[in-house]
């Protein structure tokens, strides 16, 4: 099984070198960036079945925090991302002990709602830029300032920080959390009859996916230069780390790759062909994944992949 | 309470919007017994079970394990303090492979993966699951996974275990293979709680037999006075069909092997 990671790291590395064209160099930053944002929601979304629609709240907060450092203090937007991470980290736990308490739909809808306030409130705020935005260094002042016109340095970052989240939730598979959170997901009430405190553990994969996500969109605001908070607390944020995540297969390490790999090209390219009506195309496409993953495949394309192994080998074997 | 008390549930009741589904209940149970709840259905010995597993806090009264107010501990404080428990309709993680299930449990008292796994594996085994541990547990039919939740609830280590109709919805062989793993699980120095609508299970395991009826303990004895007492006989026969005895397979309301 280390070969295939081998070669996917190999052909991660040198990917940007055969794409030549800023286009195709940007998109590709883009599904790294996507991939990490999908992995991160992972955490809690697919090992601990907590299906958030709020992370919206903290790539915003990653992806302002930043440019609030930049845009008030001068300083370097680098500076902002532990605080964003910090105060993600706080909101995350801020929210999720009540939230938590809810089951299913009802735990999904309080956190569309908590991200809707979190959205408002900074549409509202003048001190964040209000319904404007922020925008941050036009030309780099220093190395540290992250400005560049190219999109491969960042796509290399996207890159060590995607390496970190996968890194984080590998060892967690095999920890004692790895196991809780697939139990809790699976029943909580027989998880905790064996002794699971499943409050607990979820708030832990809340924390921890809050924190990677906060550093996505610090990253994703560095890159862009420019936030508002349509853009970066909006509903359709959450969304896609969702589909993402889901199609590829939730509560799987590969699964959201798969998902950020296939459908950021598809948005990409549906934009480029198709202008601004290439967004309701997007809309259209999502509403359709949805409906047809929860109808025919909750495990997302990973479970279809390893039922057709299944299948060949069982083939492969005369059986 | 007594140094030989494992628990003890004093006058537990329960109530639902007004309904009372346990009235009084008064329960002692002393470490290494096989204790048995019957009662008809609707008698209100799943909710007292539920209310010593922690999955329900009663409305009044008190439960003491091992000299520790359990009243309103959750699950989770009762599985670290040694109740283990299983479920009617089997709770198995059914994406999770048989071993990994196990581990769950295990890890409640091994905090590496390797540990946990070697504890689950000894317990997969004296199961007689570990040929099938790298199956997903959904794979598993209705005996298997009855005995995969056996397996779970014993990787926590359990002092007490509560089993909620194990053994119901089993043939009459695997009723004798899993009465013969209650019987090891004894002998390993576990204590039971039974609740079981199949009168043979009850009447081969148990030591001494609980009777529940419209919430109220009726009765509470060895085997051989329950199914001769004639409060039990109307509970589950009817007051017309006194002169009836209810035969060592039957259940109430018709159900048994």
């Amino acid at each position: 099984m280390r070969w295939p990671w081998v070669i996917l790291g190999g052909a991660l590395l040198v990917a940007p070198l055969t794409f030549q064209d800023p286009f195709y160099e940007r998109m590709i930053a883009l599904v790294l960036m996507w991939a990490v944002l999908a992995s991160a929601w992972n955490i809690v979304g697919g090992y601990a079945g907590q299906v958030s629609f709020g992370h919206a709240i903290f790539f915003g907060v990653g992806a302002y925090v930043p440019l609030l450092v930049y845009t008030h203090w001068h300083g370097v937007p680098l500076l902002g991302i532990p605080v964003g991470i910090a105060v993600s980290v706080g909101i995350a736990a801020i929210v999720g002990m009540p939230t938590f308490r809810l089951r299913g739909h009802y735990f999904s809808m309080a956190t569309i709602a908590v991200a809707e306030l979190f959205r408002l409130l900074v549409t509202n705020w003048e001190f964040v830029g209000a319904a404007r935005g922020l925008g941050g260094p036009a030309i780099g002042r220093t190395i540290w300032d992250l400005s560049y016109r190219s999109s491969v340095p960042y796509y290399y970052i996207f890159l060590v920080v995607l390496c970190l989240v996968l890194a984080f939730t590998c060892w967690m598979e095999r920890t004692r959390m790895g196991y809780y959170l697939r139990a809790v997901k699976s029943g909580e009430r027989a998880a905790r009859s064996l002794g699971v405190s499943a409050p607990r553990y979820k708030l832990y994969a809340m924390i921890a996916s809050a924190a990677f996500t906060s550093l996505g969109g610090s990253l994703y605001a560095v890159m862009l230069g420019f936030v508002d908070p349509d853009s970066v607390f909006g509903i359709m944020v959450s969304v896609q780390m969702v589909i993402m995540a889901a199609l590829g297969g939730a509560g799987t390490l590969v699964g959201p790759l798969v998902g950020a790999a296939l459908l950021i090209p598809l948005q990409t390219f549906a934009n480029s062909l198709f202008g601004g009506e290439g967004s309701g195309l997007t809309f259209i496409l999502y509403g359709g994944i949805i409906i047809l993953l929860s109808r025919f495949e909750p495990g997302g394309l990973v479970e279809i992949w390893g039922r057709y192994m299944a299948w060949t080998g069982r083939k492969g074997r005369g059986e | 309470m007594s140094s030989t008390t494992l628990l003890k549930a004093q006058k537990v009741s329960k109530a639902f919007q007004g309904f009372w589904a346990v009235m009084g209940a008064d329960f002692e149970l002393s470490p290494g017994e096989i204790v048995g709840i019957i009662g008809p259905n609707g008698a209100g010995k799943s909710t007292f079970f539920n209310c010593l597993s922690g999955e329900m806090v009663p409305t009044s009264g008190s439960v003491i394990f091992r000299d520790t107010n359990v009243t309103r501990a959750t699950p989770e404080q009762h599985a670290r303090l040694g109740i283990g428990r299983t479920y009617q309709v089997p709770a198995t993680f059914e994406d999770m492979t048989i071993l990994d299930n196990v581990m769950v449990g295990a890890f409640l008292r091994r905090a590496h993966q390797a540990d946990a796994r070697k504890e689950a594996m000894q317990v997969l085994d004296f199961t007689g699951l570990g040929a099938q541990a790298d199956h997903r547990a959904k794979s598993l039919g209705t005996p298997g996974r009855k005995r995969l939740e056996i397996a779970r609830a014993l990787a926590t280590k359990p002092r007490l275990l509560l089993l909620d109709e194990a053994l119901s919805g089993l043939t009459p062989l695997e009723i004798q293979q899993a009465i013969g793993l209650v019987r090891q699980i004894h002998q390993t120095g576990v204590t039971l709680v039974i609740v079981e609508h199949i009168m043979e299970v009850v009447l081969t395991l148990a030591q001494r037999v609980i009777v529940f009826n419209h919430g109220q303990i009726i009765a509470t004895g060895r085997p051989e006075e329950i199914v001769n007492d004639p409060k039990v006989v109307d509970a589950y026969l009817g007051a017309g069909r006194k002169s009836r005895r209810f035969s060592a397979r039957s259940g109430p309301n018709g159900r048994g092997a």
